[in-house]
């Protein structure tokens, strides 16, 4: 039963960055399952935790001074977190790669579209440097980029915005991984351009047989669109996993519900007032003992401050960490 | 005396951005950055000012700071603005530095980022007390006083007063500035993506407290801003811009459920819902916006419009009034 064993499991990932202001503990305890051919949201709000996941999974986190403490990450097999890197490094790309918020800062701008593509492939396989040119010229067609033959030729300051985001989707799709981490893919975008490369992104991954997207953002209304499955995280914790309807429609954690009260609605006029979450994300170096949203929750109680509560199914596939569901 | 509804009238504003080139870098080109653009802001309403990176939402905003500095620099900036003052209506776009005095005070800006706007040198009491000691007569106590009730107006404690910005979250910062462009009594506040920086979480906190403070003050408020949702929240009316073009301008309620101009269309569909259960397939614009420097002829949008026709090369199409607002195409209905 291959089909039912999530493409990569993250079992107890603790990634923390030792400073001179303290420990942060940004990733605390996460356990999450990224399954075969889904789009898998991870939302959170700044010091959230969210990229720090998503760069732990690949390896890529700073050390000093970020260290992943404890934890497995299980991807065909074997804990990406006990290989050597350079086996880590023959699966970054082509087993799981990674789109970043900005892609000026992810091309080199000293070198041609066509040689950061080509390279790609040269480094991950034996092939001909003209054999890896046509696929690169292929894959630049298949994110809709005009003229690409053309395009192999010119440098990232030549394209625009959205243009060098649809190169830097091209170059994590070349080697077919079957998971794509995507931080923030379409922030640094304008509104039609976003709804352009979302859609490119959803159907690029129809095509692909059983591959996903972990999609890390901060807005709930691109979760809404693109996503199956929703993790919301606070203060380095998983505070709620649900398919995405039921996430919007049974909000259970009072952070979810806050975050999707506070969104003006497209039909919420003037008289209307937002939701609010009082207060501001708390300090990462002094996060709460217990319940690490307590101190901006209404619903808190007496167990809030002191015990951490754990994270629950309360209906299949419906998980939440949160004291008024247990006691 | 007579109190009219409208407070700014804003006629013909153009900005011009020279472009120089060549070996002796003579002026070569210009970037109209605002080409021609009208409104009126009424007394205590919320105008909203939408559109992608370039259309020139920001550029309207600093120009009418401008005019209000009576600055030019090498932007040119033409048109009028006429703010109906208690004492009658002046053109701010023809005052002289010092006739502009008594109306600078007046309209006051919000910025984008409360990390770069907030001198990080000075005091929370120095940054909004600075535009007291300008404009106003009072004492140093009678300022220092203000200052406090400016504070806990924003939600802030008058405590934290001699702390600097680095010790406050964005969404803090964020006040700080409010508090500042409340400092001398304004009419009319410019706000510029005042939430885009923040945090979901926070941008409803500060979105909120604009609007007690619009109907505490009776303050107008020209909202600029790219995140459709929140513009739809808080604005009356909303004015929808392509590459410096003023293309849709009705009520918010009008332009949200029926846009007219195949922009506003296509902008709006664009935008993302936050309701799973209602996904569809919609239009999407094609393409990306032209460069300003060489802007389509004609009506600007028409290289990636679905209902382009050959004439629509040939004029800027006028804004015409239909179905209760002002649209500049001809062949939408």
């Amino acid at each position: 039963m291959t089909t039912a064993q999530p493409l990569v499991e993250i079992r107890g990932l603790r990634t923390h960055f030792f400073t001179e202001s303290g420990v942060a503990r940004a990733v605390d305890n996460v356990s999450l399952d990224i399954r075969r051919g889904e789009v898998l949201g991870l939302v959170g709000e700044s010091g959230s935790g969210k990229s720090v996941t998503a760069l732990s999974i690949l390896r890529l986190i700073p050390d000093p001074p970020g260290r992943i403490v404890g934890g497995e990450i299980l991807y065909q097999g074997r804990d990406l977190l006990k290989l050597p890197l350079e086996e880590v490094r023959k699966i970054r790309g082509s087993g799981i790669s990674m789109v970043f918020q900005e892609p000026m800062t992810s091309l080199n701008p000293v070198f041609t579209i066509g040689m950061q593509l080509t390279e790609v492939i040269l480094a991950h396989e034996v092939c001909s440097r003209e054999e890896a040119r046509q696929r690169s010229v292929a894959m630049l067609a298949e994110v809709g980029i005009p003229d690409a033959e053309s395009r192999m030729a010119q440098y990232p300051h030549h394209l625009s915005g959205g243009m060098r985001q649809r190169v830097v989707i091209a170059m994590a799709l070349l080697l077919n991984p079957s998971l794509v981490i995507a931080d923030e893919p379409t922030t640094a975008l304008d509104v039609t351009i976003q709804a352009q490369i979302l859609d490119l992104m959803l159907q690029l991954k129809a095509k692909r047989d059983g591959a996903a997207i972990l999609l890390i953002t901060h807005d709930l209304a691109v979760v809404a669109e693109t996503c199956d499955r929703v993790a919301v995280m606070y203060g380095g914790k998983i505070q709620e996993v649900a398919p995405v309807e039921e996430l919007f429609r049974n909000p259970m954690h009072p952070y979810t519900r806050g975050l999707i009260g506070s969104i003006p609605s497209a039909i919420g006029t003037k008289d209307r007032r937002l939701t609010v979450i009082p207060g501001s994300i708390p300090d990462i170096y002094d996060l709460p003992a217990g319940c690490k949203f307590e101190t901006r929750c209404g619903d808190r109680f007496e167990p809030c401050a002191e015990t951490e509560p754990s994270l629950i199914e309360m209906s299949p596939g419906h998980l939440v960490r949160c004291h008024l569901h247990t006691c | 005396m007579l109190m009219t509804d409208t407070i700014l009238d804003v006629r013909h504003l153009t900005v011009r951005f020279p472009v120089f080139g060549g070996v002796f870098m003579r002026r070569t080109a210009e970037v109209r950055a605002v080409d021609d653009v009208s409104f009126t802001l009424r007394r205590g309403e919320t105008l909203g000012l939408v559109g992608e990176s370039g259309c020139g939402k920001t550029t309207v905003g600093r120009a009418l700071i401008n005019i209000l500095r009576a600055m030019s620099y090498d932007v040119e900036v033409s048109g009028q603005a006429l703010y109906h003052h208690p004492s009658g209506v002046v053109n701010l776009a023809g005052l002289s530095q010092s006739a502009m005095r008594p109306f600078r005070s007046d309209i006051q800006m919000i910025f984008q980022d409360p990390y770069s706007s907030l001198n990080p040198r000075k005091t929370v009491a120095q940054i909004v007390g600075e535009p007291l000691r300008i404009h106003t007569k009072g004492t140093v106590a009678e300022r220092a006083d203000r200052v406090r009730w400016l504070l806990e107006k924003v939600g802030l404690s008058p405590d934290q007063a001699e702390r600097y910005p680095h010790e406050f979250s964005g969404g803090q910062r964020q006040r700080i500035g409010i508090a500042r462009a409340l400092a001398t009594n304004p009419k009319i506040i410019i706000a510029d993506e005042p939430v885009s920086a923040l945090d979901v979480s926070i941008q409803a906190q500060v979105v909120n407290l604009m609007q007690d403070l619009q109907e505490e003050f009776g303050l107008s408020y020209i909202f600029i801003a790219h995140d459709l949702s929140v513009v739809r929240h808080i604005s009356d009316r909303i004015a929808v811009m392509y590459l410096g073009h003023l293309v849709e301008m009705g009520s918010a309620d009008d332009i949200y459920t029926r846009p007219l101009h195949p922009y506003s269309r296509a902008l709006l569909a664009a935008a993302p819902r936050a309701n799973p259960s209602a996904r569809e397939r919609r239009e999407r614009l094609p393409g990306d916006v032209p460069s300003p420097m060489h802007k389509p002829s004609g009506c600007a949008f028409r290289t990636r419009c679905s209902i382009a026709r050959s004439d629509c090369a040939e004029a800027v199409p006028p804004r015409t009034s239909r179905q209760g607002r002002d649209v500049a195409c001809p062949y939408s209905e």
